[in-house]
């Protein structure tokens, strides 16, 4: 079943539990439809709305298929300098477009890059994977659980990105690192001979395809950018801001509204939406508590012991199911925990182990995030087979030293 | 003269299935289709924002993949027509056989976990092909 048809499923069943099955015992009366509505975090849903809209504009451009060409030129058919600028971009791209966005964009000219060169695309693809969900914990729109924590503690943009930047900066040099060496033996078999005819199909598929939309779309992303830093400053929340952006890309460029709004993913919204009010009838029904009773029990009362727990804990959920109602449904257990371990009182300690946990342990497995799930089935649809086995040699190595980073970094800080 | 058609992923193990399509091609003096199918239904296992056409991306990748064939064909001294489909590799391999007049098929034998075909669903399949388009069909 497709996650946003279970959501939905998920939060039909608390409504008719509640209203039919409540009838006749009133215990099952768990979360009504308005009380509901109030667990939906209507800024991330409006935040990925507007960075949707953005972003379906922003894709036309063929920006990023150019600047993946301009790598390949720029390495001179070195393999590893590709690999290195390769990961860079796709790190850099997640920080401010969606992993799966940023993927998609960018692992089908990596494909044919790597091709061309003659090495297996895995070798470049899994590294671009990799950095992509380091990159995602960089700033409050990079990734979900980014979104969904940094909302519910009303975290600016700039304030997100300060507190995350060391952390992400060490962990992608960590992935470069570990990356090219995982890999040594297939870029050192690199071809030096590149084929003429492969290198003009490359270039051809690799071409801006709109200037001006790129012009306009540059400016608008600027200016939101700076609605983003500066909105702190009049507490404007970052769905306000990306809203600000989307509307006036199109109220400047004037797409077709209709295509527009079909060009906006839905399922995603709804699945937020869905999460948000299953979590939120499971939340009321007491199991939230249950759980954060027995992490409490782990923990003590050691912030530094909770905080391990959270990251590591949240790392390995998130390798092998989808971040985004892990996340949802773990902030209450870090609400409790925060509330209720005296060192952890008006420290933001456990929630920032919750983001850099459901961020960085996406890369343990396959599974662990769209954007993998999408990298994996583009190499399938070039012929080329990503076992799971293959896919974790990497992501173990790489999700275990980016934890270590994170719970090093959040140990020192807190 | 006939024409062959071959079906290609691109990848390691498309590459087998090239080769014999190419020889095939050679042997015979008949001309030669590769077809790639961008089948872009893996994102349907997925709930996250999709705002990139991702359909164009596939055309462009198996652009490429085609590219390679033809030029693998090249070399061999066949010159090779490409053509790209959207769909399902089923639906669209029976329909460009019927479209393009294609007297010759040539598929690859299921290659590990991450194949399209189950070795007997294959000889299924082929059976198939061979009795809707009237071509012959090779199984690598």
């Amino acid at each position: 079943m497709h996650e946003t048809a279970a959501a939905l499923l998920g939060a039909v069943a608390v409504w008719l539990v509640h209203y039919i099955g409540g009838t006749f015992f009133p215990s099952l009366q768990i979360i009504g439809f308005d009380e509901a509505m109030a667990f939906v975090d209507w800024n991330v849903v409006f935040l990925i709305l507007g960075m949707m809209i953005f972003m379906a504009m922003f894709s036309e451009t063929g920006i990023l298929h150019w600047l993946a060409f301009r790598a390949f030129r720029l390495a001179r058919g070195n393999a590893w300098l590709l690999g290195l600028i390769l990961i860079v971009l796709a790190g850099v791209t997640s920080s401010f477009l969606n992993n799966v966005t940023a993927l998609l964009l960018l692992v089908p000219l990596t494909i044919q890059i790597a091709e061309t060169v003659g090495i297996h695309p895995s070798a470049y693809v899994i590294p671009e994977v990799l950095a992509a969900n380091v990159g995602g914990a960089a700033t409050l729109i990079g990734d979900p659980p980014s979104t969904i924590v940094g909302s519910h503690l009303g975290l600016g943009f700039f304030e997100y990105a300060v507190e995350a930047a060391p952390v992400v900066v060490v962990s992608l040099l960590a992935v470069a690192g570990l990356s090219l060496w995982l890999n040594r033996r297939e870029l050192a078999g690199a071809k030096r001979r590149l084929s003429p005819a492969l290198v003009a199909q490359l270039e051809a598929g690799a071409r801006i395809s709109d200037v001006r939309l790129l012009r306009k779309a540059s400016i608008v992303g600027t200016v939101t950018l700076l609605l983003f830093f500066g909105g702190e400053l009049f507490r404007l929340p970052p769905s306000v801001a990306a809203m600000t952006g989307a509307t006036l890309l199109i109220a400047w460029v004037r797409p077709d509204m209709q295509r527009m709004m079909r060009e906006v993913d839905w399922t995603t919204l709804f699945f937020f939406i869905g999460i948000f009010v299953l979590v939120g009838g499971v939340e009321e029904a007491g199991v939230v508590d249950w759980l954060a009773q027995a992490v409490g029990r782990l923990a003590g009362s050691s912030l530094s012991l909770a905080t391990v727990l959270m990251v590591w804990l949240s790392g390995a959920v998130s390798g092998l199911v989808d971040n985004i109602p892990f996340t949802i449904a773990a902030l209450p257990i870090a609400d409790l925990l925060s509330a209720t371990i005296p060192a952890a009182k008006g420290s933001p300690a456990l929630y920032w182990a919750l983001i850099f946990g459901a961020d960085l342990g996406g890369n343990l497995t396959y599974l662990g995030g769209a954007g993998n799930i999408v990298a994996v089935g583009l190499l399938a649809q070039a012929g080329y087979r990503m076992t799971f086995g293959r896919f974790m040699r990497d992501g173990v190595v790489v999700a275990a030293a980016t934890l270590v980073v994170a719970t090093v970094w959040l140990l020192i800080r807190y | 003269m006939g024409k062959i058609l071959c079906a290609t992923r691109g990848g390691e193990d498309s590459q087998r299935t090239q080769r014999a399509a190419i020889a095939l091609a050679k042997e015979s003096g008949d001309a030669l289709v590769f077809l790639y199918v961008a089948d872009a239904s893996f994102l349907d296992r997925i709930a996250a924002a999709v705002v990139v056409d991702v359909e164009a991306e596939l055309e462009q990748m198996g652009r490429f993949q085609l590219a390679l064939a033809q030029e693998q064909a090249a070399e061999e001294g066949v010159e090779a027509e490409a053509v790209i489909r959207h769909g399902h590799l089923r639906t669209e391999l029976m329909a460009a056989a019927g479209e393009l007049g294609i007297t010759s098929i040539v598929l690859g034998r299921p290659q590990g976990r991450m194949a399209v075909f189950e070795e007997t669903d294959l000889e299924e399949f082929a059976a198939e092909l061979e009795a809707r388009t009237r071509a012959q069909v090779r199984i690598i």
